[in-house]
């Protein structure tokens, strides 16, 4: 089967060799900092000198762009055109439609807007791209992540593919049943509860197996974790990502002296 | 309703060939089994019998009506298919509506669906339980629903895919009797089986595979005396098939009352 | 010395009327390698749950009697210490792999990082699981991508790994075809002649007759019988409350009613088989040579 786990790209670069900590405190700050500093080409700038860079230093070009013209250049264009249409505030009026008014107010702000949102995706693109899945919980697990939220965030990312195979057994079993997966509307609505159904219940029956399992290894062991991945954090990157609170911390203060 | 598949070739999506060349027929009321280990086509196979999957080159006719032309809702009409795991199944409230479930997408009217519900519910021994939901009950008896829901539907041909896999003696005596009742009543039935006793003792014909090829097709007792085809295809022989030899039968022995037929000719010779 | 100690267990899960185990004494020493045989619904996973510590502390319910096991008392300790020392192990292998690793090596050493292992034992402890059940050459596959017999294996692994002194097995063959259940049925034999103390539930008969030191027939929670493969599985009971029995013994019964089966005792294994009716008269002689040997026909 193959094995591409969510985004995760293995590939050797600065940016995949950093600690899973230092990625999150990264991608964190570039949001915070475009949301909330209060010069207007903030968001802009991080896109054009943070993001794009950074994606050529991981080495995740290809992938990065292939999401960002599939998924986040679609959204924030609907998102500026839904703001420029319905943004409130007087000011020049630089196109109409359908009774609807863009402004150059609104236009601005969408623009703003769309790309804090380009940004806010982007960031968190790269993160994911460039760090294992098992590794960032491992990390954040040992920096005090319950441990079950850890599992759970992991375990999904392994489990629901899974049950993709397990509802293509379901839709087979009904159909050969006689269930009509094919014709109008209104059956396909009514095929829903014997599809869904025994995805669920099924889903239910197994899901008591699994906590014993997990349970019979320890899981609600109440005794120190250890890792069997050794993740280093350099006092460089410490250092690194005290710096980034510090910028995120100015750009809030500004943003407060400023209003 | 008789089965015909010429020269079937299948190969999945991501680019696996699991039927290279399968040519055979099941006239109607025969009863067969199909034996492999895990990856020899078998399940890939009957899933062409009802449009599941369709052939990539080759042809299946069920009763003349080619599984390329009919969509596999249609086809449900002259095909019934239990799957293994009951659990990927049932949604009903209640056994009496999930059994109701087939037969009704089949388009039978309130009393036929009535009839054949009770029919199928008595020959599984759930006629006390039509009340109660599935998931109540245990997964032995979650088995029972899903032949039943199956066996309601009257279709001329019923596959079975790994009946006995996890069930214990008595639900596996149950359904030996229902695939005998099914038997009585001309049906065809097509099991897919690891149990080499199950199928020894219910089944006049088995095919064995491996690879995509069938390696082996006849009459259980013809099959089973081919040892080493079969050992490729790491099935075992059955129990008694196994004593026999070993005692040095004359015949291949495939049940009980062969083997003690076979034990008594060796006494009076 | 008895490793496993139930003494009046009767065991009632919450919000049920009708106990699963009622008044169960049962006791296994160590090292040996225990068979339990049962319709669907008898109460044996409900035993094995008991054997490792989930009956009560997973389940709650209504649990009278005492069970020691490994030196631990059910109300003594609590199912962290209890999953330390016993070993569990079921049918499903899908849901018995965590789905929080991504590589054998990893889901095998996942039990370890939770009781705090330090990482050299770990390498050591998993190298070691995966040599005992063959599959060291799957270290850096995904549990996902393997075969039944394949990620059951990985199942048992990882609780071995633990170093557990009782292994409880619940029907881990049921969904495997010949070749994982072959495969399985290797470990479990390795693991028993290494001396650990294993409680295997199956429906497999002829392979417990060959392989196990004891059987404990279970019906309606209650213990039918108990005693070697050879009491238990030649008795006329198991057959009439509907257990599965070997055909061998059942052929050999009809025989028996026959006269051609001489023997007292029936038999369980081929082995037995061949030699009891190897020794009824007129047997072709072909067959006495299989077996090289046995008494002088008159």
């Amino acid at each position: 089967m193959h094995e591409r786990l969510s985004f995760f790209v293995k590939r050797d670069s600065p940016i995949h060799r950093l600690n899973p900590m230092t990625k999150v405190v990264l991608a964190l700050s570039l949001v915070l900092i475009a949301f909330s500093s209060p010069w207007y080409w903030t968001p802009q700038a991080i896109f054009l000198l943070a993001i794009i860079p950074l994606t050529f230093i991981a080495r995740v070009v290809k992938e990065y762009w292939s999401f960002f013209l599939k998924v986040i250049l679609p959204t924030v264009s609907f998102l500026f055109v839904m703001q420029a249409l319905f943004l409130p505030g007087e000011s020049r009026i630089i196109f109409e439609i359908f009774g609807l008014e863009v402004t150059e107010l609104s236009a601005q702000l969408a623009f703003r807007n769309a790309t804090r949102i380009a940004v806010m995706v982007s960031s968190f693109t790269i993160l994911l791209l460039t760090t294992h899945p098992s590794e960032l919980m491992s990390d954040l697990t040992r920096r005090g992540l319950p441990g079950q939220f850890a599992y759970v965030i992991i375990a999904s990312l392994q489990i629901i593919p899974q049950m993709q195979a397990k509802a293509q057994t379901i839709i087979s079993a009904q159909r050969s049943r006689g269930l009509d997966t094919q014709s109008s509307f209104f059956r396909r609505v009514g095929a829903i509860v014997p599809l869904v159904g025994p995805l669920v219940f099924g889903s239910l029956v197994e899901v008591e197996e699994r906590a014993i399992a997990i349970e019979a290894r320890g899981f609600t062991s109440t005794r120190a974790k250890t890792s069997f991945h050794e993740i280093p954090d350099p006092s460089s990157e410490r250092v690194i990502r005290w710096l980034l609170i510090f910028l995120v911390i100015i750009s809030l203060a500004l943003k407060l002296w400023l209003s | 309703m008789n089965i015909e598949i010429k020269d079937l070739h299948f190969t999945y999506p991501a680019g696996v060939e699991a039927l290279r060349g399968i040519s055979l027929n099941v006239p109607a009321g025969e009863q067969v089994a199909i034996v492999g280990q895990n990856g020899a086509g078998k399940t890939t196979l009957v899933k062409h019998l009802n449009g599941l999957l369709l052939p990539t080159r080759g042809q299946v006719l069920i009763g003349g009506w080619a599984t390329t032309k009919h969509s596999v809702a249609k086809l449900a009409k002259q095909v019934g298919y239990v799957f293994q795991n009951p659990d990927e199944q049932l949604f009903s409230k209640n056994v009496g509506m999930e059994v109701a479930f087939g037969p009704r997408n089949l388009g039978f009217n309130s009393e036929q669906v009535q009839s054949l519900v009770n029919d199928a519910l008595a020959m599984t021994e759930l006629s006390g339980k039509t009340e109660t939901n599935p998931y109540d009950l245990s997964p032995t008896w979650r088995k029972m629903v899903a032949l039943a829901s199956v066996i309601a539907m009257d279709t001329p041909i019923v596959i079975f895919d790994e009946p006995t896999t996890g069930q214990d003696a008595m639900n596996i005596t149950r359904i030996a009797h229902v695939i005998r009742a099914l038997r009585e009543r001309g049906k065809t039935v097509i099991t897919i089986t690891h149990d080499i006793d199950f199928c020894a003792e219910n089944f006049e014909r088995v095919i064995a595979m491996a690879q995509g090829k069938v390696l082996l097709d006849g009459k259980t007792n013809e099959v089973l005396q081919q040892d080493e085809i079969l050992a490729t295809t790491y099935v075992d022989p059955p129990q008694l098939t196994r004593l026999g030899k070993k005692l040095g039968f004359k015949n291949t022995v495939r049940n009980q009352e062969e083997f003690l037929a076979e034990l008594k000719n060796n006494y009076t010779s | 010395m008895a490793i496993v100690n139930l003494q009046n267990i009767t065991y009632k899960y919450p919000l049920t009327d009708v106990p699963v185990l009622k008044n169960i004494n049962l006791q296994i020493e160590e090292g040996q390698f225990a068979a339990v045989v049962g319709p669907n619904g008898a109460g044996k996973s409900t035993l094995c749950y008991t054997l490792a510590g989930f009956v009560p502390h997973f389940f709650k319910g209504e649990l009278t009697g005492s069970v020691e096991v490994a030196g631990m008392e059910s109300s003594q300790s609590t199912l962290d210490e209890w999953v330390l020392n016993v070993g569990l192990a079921f049918q499903n292998p899908f849901n018995q792999i965590s789905g929080a690793k991504y590589t054998v090596f990893e889901e095998l050493a996942f039990g370890l990082e939770n009781i705090g292992v330090p990482r050299d034992e770990m390498k050591a402890r998993v190298t070691n699981a995966m040599d005992l059940t063959g599959i060291s050459d799957l270290a850096n596959r995904s549990p996902y991508s393997l075969s039944g017999g394949q990620q059951q294996r990985v199942a048992l692994a990882s609780i071995l790994v633990m170093q557990p002194k009782v292994l409880v097995l619940d029907e881990p063959t049921s969904q495997m075809d010949p070749i994982g259940t072959r495969e399985v049925f290797g470990v479990i034999r390795k693991m028993a002649e290494q001396g650990m103390t294993v409680i295997l539930v199956e429906h497999k008969v002829e392979w417990i007759a060959q392989f196990a030191d004891r059987v404990i027939a279970l019906r309606d929670g209650h213990i039918l019988l108990d005693g070697t493969p050879s009491e238990v599985l030649t008795s006329p009971i198991l057959e009439e409350s509907g257990f599965g029995i070997s055909r061998y013994t059942s052929v050999a019964r009809k025989a028996q009613g026959l006269g051609l089966w001489k023997r007292d005792r029936l038999p369980v294994t081929l082995d037995e088989a061949v030699e009891g009716f190897s020794l009824s008269p007129s047997v072709p002689s072909s067959s006495q040579s299989l077996k090289g040997g046995g008494e002088q026909l008159s």
